[in-house]
């Protein structure tokens, strides 16, 4: 049984789903609609128990496996067919699915060499389907899969009755494959595929009540902008490709030597390389200036929103750029760009966070917000890559682990508040909550706490070690004002967040009861199916943090991704636990202060003064972009509309005249008078004359 | 008898029963005909792709060709003796063969040709045999065009092809059917031409210059060419005389303009052809004449010339693409972005590069025959395709809805689908050779995307928006029947497959594109040799 299931967690856990999905869409005919998330949930379980399998499974091996891993890879190469494949690559486990597609490069050479270094060294692109898993992996698939399967047992109680009942939860199982996928990839290209197929899915289910136009826009919006994050990313691969030769983890990360002879020969392009993967991340995980589209994406139904749009699909950034930390590391510049581009997003988002009206858009706006602060953790590596860089994407991959759960309980409640309130969810037509859905309003209150950073609960930990690990950046030497400014960035925006987490929370659910309409006369708090994944959600949020943080089961269970590197432990920063405590109270306080005794939902003032305006409109960066890049292209296409019926159509129709008018000219010569005929060959004959008489009197 | 000769008379043949016999068909038993002929065509074409697979591979060493044709029927045809006593006589062939592209593009053709029936099977009622007659013309037509492998046949077929497809445009047409059947006629004859007169003084070249005694033969010519290489002047004007019909034909920016207008008055079985196979005639053009043939035009002016063209194209043709309301002309827009990534890839002139160029030529077919095929659907419905007179049609007409959503993204190159191996093989091989084209290429990615889920946005999503209906009520209209089902099966099963395991076409056409590669190979490695000689006196 044990040998089975490690030969076979690996495609269990994105096999799983997938057959649900396939269930849903061969079968979903005959079943009974309303039994949809049956197969999904006992999929998403399956996935479950193996990610939690693989997670204790697959760091041992590493210990059992490297004194024999020479063999091991050397018996690999001999197995050219490898039929099907389980082996241990320092610190990996690999099971290899089939090949995709493989383009010789044509200067085939004698077989001396083994298979990987021919096929690297003959060029031409392989592409084999390939899972694989080390320690970073199996983190990330501990949390989709969790999140998931709590999500997809919401969704049961909470999508109850949609006519589209089926379609949700084929799309859901769709996105989970893709997502465990886009983690199991063993390849650039291969993680490409699952980028854009995750984004296909939240397509789909942005787009899932699609006769509404505005989900209609918000999902092309979505996936248009995302395509210009991957227009970034499919570069950066093809760069990757040119530079290795190869686009496998295993042989690009495997050496960190190698990266280091590249970096140092060709400075540039590597840093070219890592801006331009860095480009997709910004697409994917909604950072300035493409985060345009996440707020959009609250159209959706809130399960997800609360699975793709904040704990998983748009972590996918983040985990791209820690999993290509060895490049990274060799480019303090591109580091420098992603704390940057973190710290501009997290600020402007927490700053338009203060002002919405719209439940859900606050938690939108504070997940870009907090993957911002992600990215600034990584980037706090550029000040010193050598120390940094393995803090700097522990504690950005810890940041995404605790907000994956805290942020899914936010969202998931506020769901549960939609789904009492009738589908309405502006601040401004219900308050004093907190009675009527009292379980509701325990769960949302665990999540608030813990985003705003509320001592020793998650969200606590892993800011306080993101704030820690910049603090380090600013006392570098060469870049120490930049990290300063963005720790200042990093305290203002961890102050702003406790603040509107809390005015969210205290205009829910604190001040008289209000209802809307829709809502009837008594609003029935969550039923079981979606109480019972609040709760534990609720819990993780509380406890996850210290129960993997200051014990460094996170941090340790991490540095055993291969090709990671490595640095010296460090203490606590006293510091800057001290200060986000003060900022959290404070924030919590402030924002008690301003809407604590609030006079119910007709309350909340509108948005008056200027600068609250521009908060509630988001900077106005998306009437930026309407104007300055959707409408020049818009009228750019109709330019080229225009200039090809007017212009090339004109001249290929004016070239076509040419033989009409050339006969039009000659036309009056054949007007069938003779004495014309006759004149003509007078003339004729005169010039022949005058030519031979010429010739003959021998003119040279 | 051979079996390609079954392959190219089976349809013709069944035309010619078709008119002569039974002119006066009723629409039923015509399109059951057709129908009938189309599978049975298919039938054959799985039966020479059968034994095309079953020939002994042949290994790089033993290949002394750039372009190996098997299965070859080569018949002498007619001798010209020579002008000189001393000279070589000019021998004209009836040659055909299949190498592995010309299998791909057989099989391509003849699946949708039987889409191509299923399409028309209601939507044409009027002088129903001579449709389906010119149709299966037309199918002949393509079939020939790939396989021959003398370039006068080639030339005969590539040109015969528009003879039905002008019938078709022009009779079964929208209401300016005679101005753009004739101006399509017109402008890639006119480009033609200049092909012929290209072509037949490059043999004229090669058989003064080398004394080849089959000069028209496609392979002996490109093998006389790899080892008696042309001046680079005479290449570069061969080269722009022969390109230019294939440019009109493909259509690269700035001779598309007959593309859009022909599509749309075109029934939308000719738009299924069109758009599938005969614009890759063009492309195809490229691949087996000139890219083996004139190598170093083709890597000096070629790849500066079309890359640019090219880029050119994506971009224009997607800003075009976006500011059309009719549907059908936004898909005829889209067909010039995406040759336009198919010709990327061939003139980025490695093996990733040719190899997904080829891929796309084939990818192209099926996505955008399919879209045209839907296209078709709800415009035999609503009769219109206008975007803003349209709206909610996944509501109305869920089966509509979904097939749609699924060839979209196909179209836009989501990976898994057919799409995405071809755009990136081919941007992946024009990056290793100038990484500007390459980007400003994948920025067509981005536009595509945006042009076309425009499309489902307005028209498929959003509050039911409907004209009103040709008779009777538009909320009655049914969803897709069966037969409109099995039209768009093959062609999106396809799709699925070869995204999910595009190796067996890869395997398939690899050794001739390694073929045509090795031509670039062998001459970069003999120029390195004279540059090296100039300097080493």
């Amino acid at each position: 049984m044990v040998s089975w299931l490690n030969d076979n967690v690996l495609w269990l856990i994105p096999a799983a789903p997938l057959l649900a999905c396939l269930w849903i869409v061969v079968a979903g005919q005959f079943l009974r609609r309303e039994k949809a998330h049956q197969p999904v949930v006992l999929g998403l379980i399956i996935s479950w128990l193996c990610a939690l399998y693989l997670l204790f499974s697959v760091v041992p091996s590493t210990f059992e496996h490297t004194a024999e891993h020479a063999d091991e890879h050397a018996a690999e190469v001999k197995d050219v067919h490898h039929e099907e494949r389980h082996a241990a690559k320092g610190g990996a486990v690999t099971y290899y699915v089939y090949d995709w597609f493989s383009v010789r490069g044509g200067n085939e050479q004698p077989t001396t060499m083994t298979e990987d270094q021919a096929r690297a060294d003959a060029g031409g692109m392989h592409v084999r389907v390939e899972l694989r898993a080390d320690a970073m992996s199996a983190l990330m698939l501990v949390m989709v899969t969790t999140v998931s399967l709590l999500v997809a047992i919401f969704a049961s109680g909470y999508m109850h009755g949609d006519p589209g009942y089926p379609r949700f939860f084929g799309a859901l199982s769709l996105f989970v494959f893709s997502m465990c996928m886009l983690v199991l990839a063993s390849n650039f290209l291969l993680l490409f595929v699952f980028w854009e197929a995750v984004g296909l899915c939240s397509y789909l289910l942005i787009g899932f009540w699609f006769h509404k136009p505005s989900a209609a826009a918000a999902a092309k919006k979505a996936f248009v902008v995302n395509r210009i994050g991957d227009f970034g990313l499919i570069l950066g691969i093809f760069m990757i490709w040119t530079t290795f030769g190869t686009l496998e983890f295993s042989q690009i990360f495997a050496d960190p030597t190698l990266i280091a002879q590249v970096a140092i020969a060709q400075p540039e392009i590597f840093t070219t390389i890592c801006l331009l993967l860095f480009i997709g991340a910004v697409g994917k995980s909604a950072q300035f200036p493409l985060h345009v589209w996440l707020p959009d994406a609250m159209e959706g139904p809130t399960p997800v929103s609360a699975l793709i749009h904040a704990a998983t699909m748009v972590t996918a950034g983040v985990y791209l750029v820690a999993r290509c930390a060895p490049l990274f590391m060799h480019s303090p510049f591109a580091l420098q760009i992603v704390a940057g581009i973190g710290a501009a997003t997290a600020l402007i988002a927490a700053i338009t966070a203060l002002t919405q009206n719209d439940l859900k858009r606050v938690l939108a706006y504070s997940t870009v917000s907090q993957l911002g602060y992600m990215f600034m953790s990584l980037g706090a590596a550029g000040a010193d890559p050598e120390h940094l860089m393995q803090p700097a994407v522990t504690y950005a991959m810890f940041h995404m682990f605790t907000h994956a759960f805290f942020k899914a309980v936010l969202f998931l409640s506020a769901g549960s508040v939609m789904h009492a309130m009738g589908d309405v969810i502006d601040m401004r037509r219900f308050s004093g909550l907190r009675t009527a859905l009292p379980i509701t309003w325990i769960t949302f209150l665990a999540g608030a706490l813990a985003l705003a950073g509320f001592p020793l609960l998650s969200g606590f930990w892993s800011k306080d070690e993101i704030l820690a690990v910049l603090h380090m950046a600013a006392q570098s030497k060469e870049h120490g004002t930049y990290y300063t400014v963005i720790l200042g960035v990093a305290l203002l925006t961890a102050l702003m967040t406790a603040f509107y987490t809390f005015r969210a929370y205290l205009l829910t659910f604190h001040g008289p009861e209000v209802f809307p309409p829709e809502a009837g006369h008594h609003p029935h708090d969550a039923p079981p199916a979606m109480a019972i994944p609040l709760y534990i959600l609720a819990a993780a949020a509380l406890l996850i943090g210290l129960a993997t943080g200051p014990t460094h089961l996170y941090g340790h269970y991490l540095h055993h991704t291969p090709g990671m590197p490595s640095a010296p432990a460090h203490g606590p920063d006293w510091l800057m636990m001290m200060l986000s405590t003060i900022l959290a109270i404070g924030g919590i306080a402030g924002a008690h202060l301003v809407y604590g005794s609030h006079r119910g939902a007709a309350g909340v003032k509108d948005n008056a003064s200027p600068l609250q305006k521009f908060s509630f409109n988001g900077l106005y960066l998306d009437e930026l972009y309407i104007a300055l890049v959707v409408k020049p292209l818009r009228s750019l296409a109709e330019v080229c509309e225009m200039f090809d019926r007017m212009v090339i159509d004109q001249i290929v129709d004016g070239v076509a005249l040419i033989p009409g008018i050339v006969g039009s000219i000659l036309r009056p010569i054949q007007n069938g008078l003779v004495q014309h005929y006759a004149f003509v060959m007078l003339l004729g004959l005169a010039a022949g004359m005058v030519w031979m008489l010429q010739s003959l009197t021998g003119s040279p | 008898m051979s079996v390609l000769v079954v392959l190219i008379l089976l349809p013709l043949v069944a035309a010619a029963l078709m008119l002569l016999l039974d002119s006066q068909a009723t629409p039923v038993r015509a399109r059951w005909s057709a129908l009938l002929a189309t599978l049975a065509t298919v039938g054959v074409s799985l039966a020479v792709a059968s034994q095309y697979t079953e020939l002994p591979t042949i290994t790089a060493s033993q290949r002394v060709k750039p372009i190996t044709p098997r299965m070859e029927l080569r018949h002498e045809w007619l001798t010209l003796a020579p002008s000189t006593p001393h000279g070589v006589p000019t021998k004209f062939e009836f040659y055909l063969g299949v190498d592995g592209i010309s299998v791909a593009m057989i099989l391509l053709t003849t699946i949708l040709c039987v889409s191509a029936v299923l399409v028309s099977w209601t939507a044409v009622t009027e002088r129903a045999a001579e449709f389906y007659a010119a149709l299966l013309i037309l199918e002949a037509g393509l079939l020939g065009v790939f396989c021959s492998f003398d370039l006068l046949l080639f030339y005969v077929f590539f040109e015969f092809t528009l003879i039905p497809l002008f019938f078709l445009v022009g009779i079964w047409g929208g209401p300016l059917r005679k101005y753009a059947a004739g101006k399509f006629f017109i402008y890639t004859l006119g480009g033609s031409l200049i092909t012929l007169l290209g072509l037949v003084s490059l043999s004229l070249m090669v058989h003064q210059e080398t004394g080849l005694a089959t000069p028209f033969s496609i392979p002996d010519l490109a093998q006389a060419l790899m080892s008696h290489r042309l001046s680079p002047t005479v290449q570069y004007t061969l080269f722009l005389m022969i390109a230019a019909g294939f440019m009109v034909k493909v259509p690269l920016f700035p001779f598309h303009t007959w593309l859009p207008l022909a599509h749309v008055e075109a029934p939308t079985a000719g738009s299924v052809l069109l758009a599938g196979v005969l614009l890759k005639l063009g492309s195809y053009g490229f691949l087996r004449l000139l890219l083996p043939m004139l190598p170093d035009a083709c890597r000096n002016i070629g790849t500066p010339l079309i890359a640019t063209l090219s880029v050119f194209g994506i971009i224009y043709g997607s800003l075009c693409a976006l500011s059309q309301n009719d549907i059908k002309k936004l898909v005829a827009y889209s067909s010039v972005a995406h040759l336009g990534f198919c010709m990327l890839g061939l003139f980025a002139l490695n093996v990733e590069g040719i190899t997904g160029g080829v891929l796309q030529m084939i990818n192209h077919g099926l996505s955008t025959g399919a879209l045209f095929c839907l296209v078709g659907m709800f415009y035999e419905r609503y009769h219109t395709r206008q975007l803003s007179e349209l709206g909610g049609l996944a509501t109305q007409l869920p089966r509509l809805g979904v097939l749609m959503v699924f060839t979209v993204f196909a179209s836009i190159g989501l990976p898994g689908l057919n799409g995405f191996v071809g755009e990136v093989l081919a941007l992946a091989g024009m990056f290793k050779v100038d990484m500007l084209y390459s980007a400003l290429g994948a920025l067509g990615v981005v536009l595509g995307a945006w042009y076309l889920l425009g499309v489902l946005q307005k028209a498929f999503f959003g509050p039911v928006q409907l004209p009103h209906a040709h008779d009777g009520h538009a909320e009655d209209v049914p969803d897709l029947n069966a037969r409109e089902i099995l039209t768009l099966a093959p062609l999106l099963a396809l799709c699925l497959y070869l995204g999910l395991f595009p190796q067996r076409l890869i395997e398939l056409i690899r050794p001739d594109v390694e073929g045509v590669v090795h031509v670039y190979k062998a001459t970069s490695v003999h120029d390195s040799k004279v540059a090296e000689g100039e300097t080493q006196p």
